[in-house]
């Protein structure tokens, strides 16, 4: 478990490590937290003739909060995280989701941009960029552009990101302070990549209804997916256990991932009503605690 | 948490260090990182190899090319099965002769793993991309998989030297099992498949061999028991036992799976000679995964156990095809395991054991903690609990029927195993006294009715036997090849010219456990000195006396042994040399805290440095005729074994040091999930005389933490086509702290009669009863749903589909 030879660039720039990547395409790859990409190097499933190591890169470490929007540097770790108040306050989610990304040392490491273009459908992340609307920002020689979450990751593992491109930072829309936010996750293990996982963020109308919902789910397909057939059962709905079950049903359609040793194509199915039940149900909670305590 | 629950403390020999709560003196340099591990080991103009490994399961190697992989700097040999078979015998083998086994494979390859060649360089690096610049040309044979397809006539056939992949087949009958399930009131059968896991310590399996003087293979090694079987490894390498020096090396765990573990240290010597250069292989975790000696028990049983009404066993039938792989290198050993306490603690008499070792293309086994005794515990637990279900009795009640009580002690079992001593009921009533279950069975049915959450409670009492004899190895065969009788033990104790205290032990006994934490304090009971003053070494097998090793839960009995008897041969020399120099009879002396002194006026006494500094140093005040210097060493012998019958109707006794646990679970179990968890967990073990509560207490903590790693998470698997899928830590789900909960531990004490100061081995027995206490515990909690664990480990989408299947049918 020793990787092939490759060349070890350390930018300290944006500009500069866009340059590399330009010049060397597909045959770089670039070095974050290194949480997967270590591995997949010592194993020789990755073989670059380039490594572009961005950890120099302070400008990518910044959380910033521009008016309704929460940026996030791709280099931030993905600890930062879970202890942030500004970014508990601005969005929620993040830091329901994040503590089941590996474990604590790994999230000491790992970066939030490194997770994203990852890319793995399982991952917490891409499932709450996804759910959440968020906008990834991509940098390459013609300069940034914003990619939706939902148009960034195309397939197993691949985003969307052109050869001379990197992501340098990823949108939160700040979450209306009425909402409930909740995340739900089974794994075999604590730590694991998720058979199944939901994300909800739910909010009610004056009459306890639900007045909108927003739910994604990981681990069920290639890609982190919004479910929005669920979301459109629930939206004017009531909260009864018996509505958001029926609603939660309709994820069982979106789920396709062949069988593997971990979980059975059925079992996951299931499993991914059962996330998604139960984070609707907790975001309606989380939503109507909320309501109790601004009023 | 450990609770010592004896009451009977004033019958007990009052021991200053035995019995108490010490810390581990191996601690304190592990926890700074100076283990000394394998990887540590540089040496001047070291090499480092690296493995290619078949990707095919079985297939006949046509060629292997090896031209561009040379051409790389640094790269400086590329060995394949072809110098093998011109310079090797093949590894030592306890199976049939008919089923070698190299480090390289010849040939074939008959599992994905196996070594195909074996890249030296001067790097690790170097020797990866050697690896990588190979060009193996496979013709593909058919993959066999399937245990049961394997054996069927018009199988691919593993060796054509053997014939059948039928490693190999024997039934024992003994009593008379159509008797006693013809008057049994209830039989209760069930097919149950035990899946592969392993022991997976931090440090995997390496070697570092080079030529040393007078042109003596030195091969430093983390595995083997190799002051017993070293003559071996030499036979295999072609060269004299006594121009073969093994060097044992502290190993980062084993459980099991460094026992014996020969091929890393054969294969580095072999490439030290070859290359002439000192050589270095440490496996990777790939290598470890998928080729490590010790895949463990893969069985496949077709189970019955007869009871009459009240719920007392009449007989248990077992027909079982045990998966072993492409190899059958330790024969069917963890068969014998099984054997030794084929009853558990329980008094019937009549039994029937059929095995078929199946050979299949997928990675031979080997050792993990328990060694196939494991198994058998879980299979008689199942089926207890499912008569028990059946004939309505509580879990406890009717264990506590059908045990051996304390009065039948020694208990010779149908086979012939001993039970030395023990007191189940004790134990029972122990565990019973840690935990409310009356509370807990109401909790059952009030979380049910008003929360919707599921609970269920485990229980189960097994065997824990300790101390092998070797003649488990071959009473299998009618006519054995070498029938060995020997396990002995070794240790040296040398008091130094300053009174300071060596200690030798003569195996490589360093596994991750406690051998100095023990003898050092068995050292320190027979001297009165403070146990952390003794230094403790390792004998190379240049300088070793007989020593077997840690394994079968041994070490402890067997080092005590062999200290004690050293102990006592050093005491006599001092009390001689006392007693000269005081002028008194040596039978007025006593040894009382590093002081020989007159019995009844200590006040005349000599401390050990004076004494020390006598035998060193002023021969002539010595006793006539008495030897300088203070060393004395001692070889204790398995404290009781007797010869397996000639035909077998009675295997002997081999395995009679026995240990008995009872551990009690409640667990959660999430019907749409599969998820489980914990709420209480109590463990109570009967390990005689305890040396050390800590411990003692952290291998049953560490065996039960694996007992569930095979329970819920581990599987070493293969699919269909013989791939193999649990490569790595990502799919090979090894427990975590977050996963296994907090054992309560009780510990009861019935001392061994046959054993120095009572003690019997302790060190496997928590994996010999979680996987039954987990089980029984799941199909508790979902007994409406018709849940039975019948397969480990039990998956979470195993326990979704029982409930939804169940749902489905209404």
């Amino acid at each position: 478990m020793k990787p092939p030879k490759f060349m070890y660039c350390d930018p300290d720039s944006v500009e500069e490590a866009v340059a590399l990547k330009s010049r060397y395409g597909h045959d770089s790859l670039v070095l974050a937290g290194g949480q997967s990409l270590m591995p997949m190097l010592n194993m020789r499933l990755a073989n670059p003739e380039v490594l572009i190591d961005i950890n120099r890169v302070t400008d990518l470490q910044q959380i910033t909060r521009d008016g309704d929007v929460l940026e996030i540097g791709a280099g931030v770790r993905q600890s930062v995280l879970e202890t942030d108040p500004a970014v508990a306050a601005a969005v929620p989610l993040l830091g329901l989701v994040v503590p089941y990304i590996g474990h604590i040392e790994n999230r000491h490491r790992g970066t939030v941009g490194g997770s994203l273009a990852h890319a793995d459908a399982a991952a917490e992340l891409p499932c709450a960029a996804v759910t959440l609307d968020a906008t990834i920002v991509v940098q390459g020689t013609e300069g940034r552009r914003e990619v939706p979450a939902r148009e960034f990751f195309e397939g197993f593992m691949t985003n969307c990101c052109a050869p001379d491109e990197l992501v340098v930072a990823v949108r939160f829309p700040v979450t209306p302070a009425a909402a409930g936010s909740a995340f739900v996750e089974h794994a075999r293990r604590q730590g694991d990549f998720a058979l199944a996982a939901a994300a909800a963020v739910v909010t009610l109308d004056a009459q306890g209804h639900i007045a909108s919902a927003a739910v994604g789910v990981a681990g069920i397909s290639g890609t982190p997916v919004r479910a929005t057939a669920v979301q459109d059962a629930l939206v004017g709905g009531p909260t009864t256990t018996e509505a958001i079950a029926a609603a939660a049903a309709a994820v069982g359609d979106s789920v396709n991932a062949a069988d593997d040793m971990h979980a059975t194509g059925t079992y996951r199915r299931h499993l991914a009503v059962t996330v998604v039940k139960r984070a609707i149900t907790a975001a309606v909670g989380n939503a109507a605690a909320v309501e109790r305590n601004g009023s | 948490m450990t609770a010592v629950a004896d009451g009977e403390a004033n019958e007990k020999p009052a021991y200053t260090y035995i019995g108490s709560d010490r810390k581990r003196v191996e601690d304190p340099r592990l926890l700074v990182g100076r283990g000394g591990y394998i990887a540590d080991l540089k040496m001047q103009g070291l090499t480092h190899a690296a493995i290619l490994r078949s990707p095919v399961p079985h297939g006949r190697i046509v060629s292997i090319d090896a031209t561009e992989a040379l051409k790389i700097p640094g790269v400086i040999a590329v060995l394949t099965g072809e110098d093998v078979k011109k310079h090797m015998n093949p590894c030592m083998n306890f199976g049939p002769p008919t089923i070698p086994q190299f480090p390289i494979a010849v040939d074939k390859v008959r599992y994905v793993g196996e070594a195909v060649a074996a890249v030296v360089a001067e790097d690790r690096y170097i020797a990866e991309d050697g690896v990588e610049a190979l060009v193996v040309e496979f013709e593909d044979l058919p993959a066999v998989t399937d245990p049961m397809k394997a054996l069927e006539p018009g199988s691919a056939v593993l060796h054509d030297e053997h014939g059948t992949n039928l490693g190999y087949e024997r039934t024992f009958e003994f009593g008379d099992i159509s008797e006693a399930l013809g008057r049994a009131d209830l039989v209760v059968e069930d097919t149950l498949h035990w899946g592969r896991s392993a022991g997976m310590p931090m440090e995997t399996s390496g070697a570092v061999a080079r030529i040393g003087l007078n042109g003596v293979l030195e091969i430093h090694c983390n595995s083997l028991n190799f002051s017993y079987l070293q003559f071996l490894v030499a036979t295999a390498l072609k060269i004299p036992s006594n121009k073969l020096t093994m060097r044992p090396v502290p190993a980062g765990g084993s459980f099991g799976s460094k026992f014996t573990a020969h091929k890393v240290p054969t294969l580095a010597g072999f490439l030290a000679l070859r290359t002439g250069r000192p050589v270095s292989y440490v496996e990777d975790r790939l290598d470890h995964l998928m080729n490590s000696d010790h895949h463990a028990s893969d069985r496949y049983y077709d189970a019955k156990m007869g009871f009459t009404s009240e719920g007392i066993i009449t007989g248990l039938d077992i027909d079982v095809v045990d998966d072993y792989g492409a190899y059958l290198q330790f024969g069917v050993g963890t068969h014998g395991n099984a054997f030794s306490q084929a009853v558990g603690p329980y008094t019937f008499r009549d039994l029937k054991y059929r095995l078929r070792a199946a050979l299949t293309n997928k990675c031979q086994q080997g050792a993990y903690r328990g060694f196939g005794s494991e198994v058998h515990n879980w299979v008689l637990e199942r089926l207890i609990d499912k008569a028990a279900q059946e004939l309505g009795l509580l879990p406890e009640e009717i264990r506590r029927r059908n045990f051996i009580q304390p009065d039948q002690f020694p208990y010779k079992i149908p086979g012939g195993n001993l039970y030395d001593s023990g007191d189940y009921p004790k134990v029972l009533d122990t565990a019973l006294g840690m935990i409310d279950l009356a509370y807990w069975r109401k909790e059952k049915a009030r979380l049910r009715e008003e929360e919707g959450r599921y609970i269920g409670i485990g229980l189960a009492t097994t065997q824990e036997r300790s101390v092998f004899s070797s003649t488990e190895f071959w009473f299998w065969f009618d006519e054995p090849a070498f029938p060995i009788t020997s396990s002995p033990e070794s240790a040296t104790i040398t008091i130094d010219p300053t009174g300071a205290f060596q200690l030798l032990l003569h195996c490589q006994a360093m596994w991750g456990n406690s051998p100095e934490t023990v003898s050092t304090t068995i050292v320190a009971e027979e001297f009165g000195i403070e146990p952390n003053t003794v230094n403790v070494s390792y004998a190379d097998t240049a300088r070793a006396l007989p020593g077997t090793g840690p394994g079968g839960s041994r070490y402890t009995v067997m080092v005590a042994g062999a200290v004690r008897g050293a102990a006592r041969k050093l005491k006599k020399k001092l009390i001689d040399i006392a007693a000269h120099t005081l002028e008194v009879s040596a039978e007025d002396l006593e040894l009382v805290d590093a002081r020989v002194q007159v019995v009844g006026a200590p006040e005349r006494s000599l401390g050990l440095p004076e004494l020390a500094a006598s035998a060193y140093f002023f021969a002539l005040s010595l006793p006539p005729g008495m030897q300088s210097g203070l060393e004395e060493a001692y070889t204790y012998d398995h404290p009781y074994t007797t010869l397996p019958s000639a035909d077998r109707t009675d295997l002997g006794v081999f395995y009679p040091i026995m240990g008995h646990a009872c551990h009690i679970a409640v667990m959660e179990v999430d019907p749409d999930t599969g998820q489980t968890s914990f709420l209480d967990y109590v463990a109570v073990h009967d390990a005689g005389t305890v040396v050390n509560p800590k411990s003692l207490g952290g291998h049953v903590t560490g065996g039960a933490a694996q007992g569930l790693g095979s329970t819920l998470y581990e599987e070493l698997a293969y699919d269909e086509e013989g791939q193999f899928k649990s490569s790595t830590f990502l799919d090979y789900l090894v427990p975590t702290a977050n996963e296994v909960p907090p054992f309560r531990i009780g510990h009861v004490e019935t001392p061994s009669p046959f054993t120095e100061y009572g003690i019997k081995g302790g060190g496997e027995g928590g994996r010999m009863v979680t996987p039954s206490v987990v089980s029984a515990a799941i199909d508790d909690a979902l007994r409406e749903y018709g849940m039975r664990v019948r397969e480990l480990p039990v998956k979470p989408s195993e326990i979704v589909a029982t409930v939804q299947d169940s749902l489905a049918r209404g």
